[in-house]
């Protein structure tokens, strides 16, 4: 077990440490340097030299890199480029909201999805079947700034329901900021519910059809208790790994609903800071959300093996 | 027209001749009522001293703003997220030019009609040759920090800028017209400023067109950005990076005293959502609205829309050291394929002016308007094309950059001469792409054989004149070398006197037509929204935005 852990320790390390790499490669593959990409195309080379010089961009790559990993190991993710501030407090901050953001998503479409998937297989074929497969398939494929632009404009703007920004008040309490990342995620439990719900129908329609709900049937379980204690436990496996890798896009691709409803993610800040080549802040970001992503596939893990006894950890050595 | 020639002498009295040259031009008639306002100032002169001239010859006074506003509230403004550090002498962009202006001041202010308000400087004048010019500083102006302005801040604050060392933004415009230690101080409320060559338009260097030149105290002045000590209507209350600035009344302000107790600036990453934030009542105004993304604004009842000309604008550079574009034939028949009207008409519903293939806009009052508009002919293009040897066509790339109505106006271009067999592709990269390192070599801005680059509003045209047109230039993306040109812009910068700026100015335009190394087919206007109802809103071109007297 402790091997087990340890190994998969090493493994995080590794993948966020190649993953930093290839964001500094990147970043200094594209054409032009930091000092241009702040300062701006008709700035004078004299003031672009000397920005470069201050923020030691003028450097050779191996030594910038050396120098940021350094004081990474450290806890030190370094001062943004652009805000010549640190750029930890901004990080934090973002990826509190998505965070806050991703949950609500997630807290929303997963009953929904899974409701809709097991009613879906228990009616299939019939009419409510295909509203559940046909509308959620046609949800996904409508981009999310579009269906967030229309929830706006009806629910902002026309109606004034609900605030137009994601981002409540710097005091607002549990239920405010509810009230204020309400309409933004809809636009997600839209491209999402879908997907999942798809994945439970499937799951649950072989379930359904197994020996062991048979068995369940004739030794005299209700329907119901046997839906509910063979049937789903078996059908969700499938659905867990699809809620998990969906949280990188989640908490990381969610760029265009972040600028669309005012909101401070991490995807936007990624978006920014790569534009403007702040490498910094490009590096802190990005590195946040592959530890987010490698954490959620073994929170996955966990979950998956206490609803399938049968790969409970350590037996697969 | 009723003239008062007795009280004209009185006011003729004293002045210096170009201004008494100026004041010729417009009783002969060869100056207008807003040329001669606009020239006036930059030469110093003030509003009421020119609205007295404007009175003799019969055109009136200058129109006043009365209104009686009740002090108090707050002011929402949505603006684009400031790209970097708040650092006057750094900044750079759009985002941080509209943020600083809410407690920053100029030695004068570039206003949305294009003439040259005192600010912090009360008067400004050359000497006979416009190689050294005396400002006289407004006295009794505070800091925020109650210390009082003078000359010692205003030398420090410029020199700093014109110091290479320090790697200023203002580097590019102080080139060549202003060196470090340049200025200097000859009492309190004087300050000299001793140009590297005689420069007709110098005010505009030290005004809000210049955006880094806010005068800031000589001591505190490196650390802006932990004090962000100036002398503007509002001081800083606080920033949160890429969230929202908040700002407060000053009360010791020179002028009168703000309206709105407060001001609240929201950063938004995108145009969209500062539009909807407008029409759902989350703010009161967005300062910069483009044509293109705004049109659900423009047919909305309860928004109204600012329109002020500006002088910023689209350049279609064509490559004269390259094929197709070798002979000035080719290019003058391209220029002849643009229907100008429907460009402005269609693209830009309406809001911008229509360019004649030169920087002069018709806005600047040394721009000669006697010149022949350019007009689309496409027997004259074909003619031209048969002529070059070219009868068959050309194929060549259109690059440009993915900003505003660029990639819509590439494929316009594109359509419009497939008329005389032209085959354009089109390459539209992202900006960082497109500018590169953004030196020859490593920048398809300046590598590319044809392409469209937008440039920004400037008060007057030296930049645009200079930068990307003289052989010279750095950034002459048509690699257009032509002596004759490179003489008449000389001159042009440094005539102190309108009528001889017109003279030179009409030689550039008919020059730049015969050769037509860019094409300027239309100035886009500085377009911002407000809540209707909202008054005293004075947004400029460059960026900046006044809302001291701003109220409902």
């Amino acid at each position: 077990m402790l091997k087990v852990a340890l190994r998969r320790f090493l493994l995080f390390v590794l993948t966020l440490w190649l993953l930093s790499i290839i964001v500094f490669l990147a970043s200094h593959v594209l054409p032009g340097n930091v000092g241009r990409a702040m300062l701006g195309p008709f700035a004078d080379p004299r003031a672009v030299d000397q920005l470069n010089h201050e923020l030691g961009t003028d450097r050779p790559l191996l030594a910038q890199y050396a120098d940021w990993l350094g004081g990474f190991v450290q806890g030190d993710m370094g001062d943004s480029f652009a805000m010549r501030q640190p750029v930890a407090p901004f990080v934090w901050n973002a990826l509190g909201n998505s965070l806050r953001l991703a949950l609500l998503a997630l807290v929303l479409v997963v009953p929904l999805g899974i409701l809709g998937g097991v009613l879906a297989a228990l009616f299939v074929g019939r009419p409510l079947d295909r509203v559940i497969t046909v509308g959620g398939l046609s949800a996904a494929v409508v981009p999310e700034f579009i269906s967030g632009i229309v929830l706006i404009l009806i629910f902002g703007v026309w109606l004034k329901w609900l605030p137009l920004s994601a981002a409540a008040p710097a005091d607002a309490g549990l239920l405010v900021q509810i009230k204020y990342l309400l309409l933004p995620s809809i636009p997600l439990v839209l491209v999402l519910f879908g997907y999942i719900a798809r994945m439970t129908r499937a799951g649950m329609i072989e379930a359904l059809d197994s020996d062991y709900m048979r068995t369940a049937m004739l030794k005299g379980l209700k329907r119901s208790t046997a839906i509910r204690r063979h049937a789903l436990r078996n059908a969700l496996l499938p659905t867990i790994s699809v809620v998990a890798t969906q949280t990188v896009y989640l908490l990381g691709g969610l760029v265009a609903i972040e600028v669309l409803f005012h909101y401070r993610g991490i995807g936007s800040l990624i978006y920014t800071a790569a534009q403007k080549k702040d490498f910094p802040m490009l590096q802190a970001a990005v590195l946040v959300v592959g530890a987010v992503f490698i954490l959620a596939s073994l929170a996955a893990d966990l979950i998956y093996a206490w609803l399938n006894p049968r790969i409970r950890l350590g037996g697969g050595e | 027209m009723k003239f008062d020639f007795k009280r004209l002498d009185l006011l003729r009295r004293g002045r210096s001749p170009i201004e008494n040259h100026l004041i010729d031009g417009l009783v002969a008639g060869r100056i207008d009522r807003r040329s001669f306002l606009r020239h006036g100032s930059v030469l110093g002169l003030s509003l009421p001293f020119l609205g007295g001239v404007l009175g003799t010859v019969g055109m009136g006074t200058m129109p006043r703003a009365a209104r009686a506003a009740v002090p108090g509230g707050v002011l929402r403004m949505a603006q684009t997220v400031p790209a970097a550090t708040l650092d006057p002498m750094k900044i750079a962009d759009g985002g941080g030019i509209t943020t600083l202006s809410q407690v920053g001041e100029y030695l004068c202010f570039d206003m949305p009609n294009l003439t040259l308000a005192p600010q912090l400087a009360e008067s400004w004048s050359p000497n006979k040759d416009g190689t050294v010019w005396t400002f006289k500083l407004r006295q009794g102006v505070k800091f925020h920090n109650g210390a009082t302005m003078t000359a010692d801040d205003v030398v420090a604050t410029i020199n700093r800028l014109a110091d290479p060392a320090n790697g200023s933004n203002a580097l590019s415009a102080f080139s060549g017209v202003l060196s470090a230690g340049a200025t200097r101080k000859i009492d309190d409320y004087t300050v000299e400023f001793t140009l590297d060559a005689p420069n007709g338009n110098f005010p505009y260097y030290l005004s809000s067109d210049n955006y880094n030149a806010v005068i800031l105290p000589a001591k505190e002045g490196a650390e802006f950005e932990k004090n962000w000590i100036a002398t503007g209507p509002y001081k800083y209350e606080s920033y949160t990076p890429q969230v929202g600035a908040k700002f407060t009344r000053f009360d010791g302000y020179w002028g009168p005293k703000a309206i709105a107790d407060r001001i609240e600036i929201s950063y938004y990453n995108d145009i969209q959502p500062q539009i909807l934030a407008l029409q759902g009542g989350e703010v009161d105004l967005i300062l910069q609205a483009p044509v293109l993304q705004s049109v659900a604004l423009l047919n909305d009842p309860n928004i109204q829309i600012l329109t002020g000309p500006s002088t910023a604008h689209e350049q279609v550079h064509m490559r004269v050291d390259m094929d197709p574009f070798k002979d000035a034939r080719v290019r003058r028949a391209i220029a002849l394929c643009l229907d100008r009207p429907a460009l402005v008409n269609g693209m830009m519903k309406g809001k911008a002016a229509i360019g004649n293939d030169s920087p002069f806009a018709a806005v600047y009052p040394s721009t000669d308007q006697s010149v022949p508009q350019r007009e689309k002919n496409i027997a004259e293009a074909k003619q031209l094309m048969e002529a070059a040897g070219m009868k068959d066509g050309f194929e060549v790339t259109l690059t440009t950059e993915d900003y505003l109505e660029l990639p819509e106006y590439a494929v316009l271009i594109q359509n419009a001469v497939k008329q005389i067999g032209g085959k354009i592709t089109l390459q539209v990269l992202d900006q960082g792409t497109y500018y590169g390192d953004a030196v020859p070599g490593k920048s398809p801005w300046l590598d590319s054989t044809m392409g469209i680059t937008d440039y920004g509003h400037r008060g007057v045209p030296n930049v645009f004149l200079a930068a990307p047109l003289a052989s010279t230039g750095t950034w002459n993306s048509a690699h257009f070398n032509n002596p004759t040109y490179d003489g008449l812009v000389a001159s042009y910068i440094a005539a102190l006197d309108l009528e001889a700026q017109r003279a030179s100015a009409s030689q550039i335009q008919k020059l730049l037509l015969e050769e037509t190394p860019v094409l300027f087919s239309y100035f886009y206007d500085f377009v911002s929204a407000t809540k209707v109802g909202l008054n005293g809103v004075i947004p400029t071109a460059m960026g900046q935005i006044r809302l001291d007297q701003a109220s409902f």
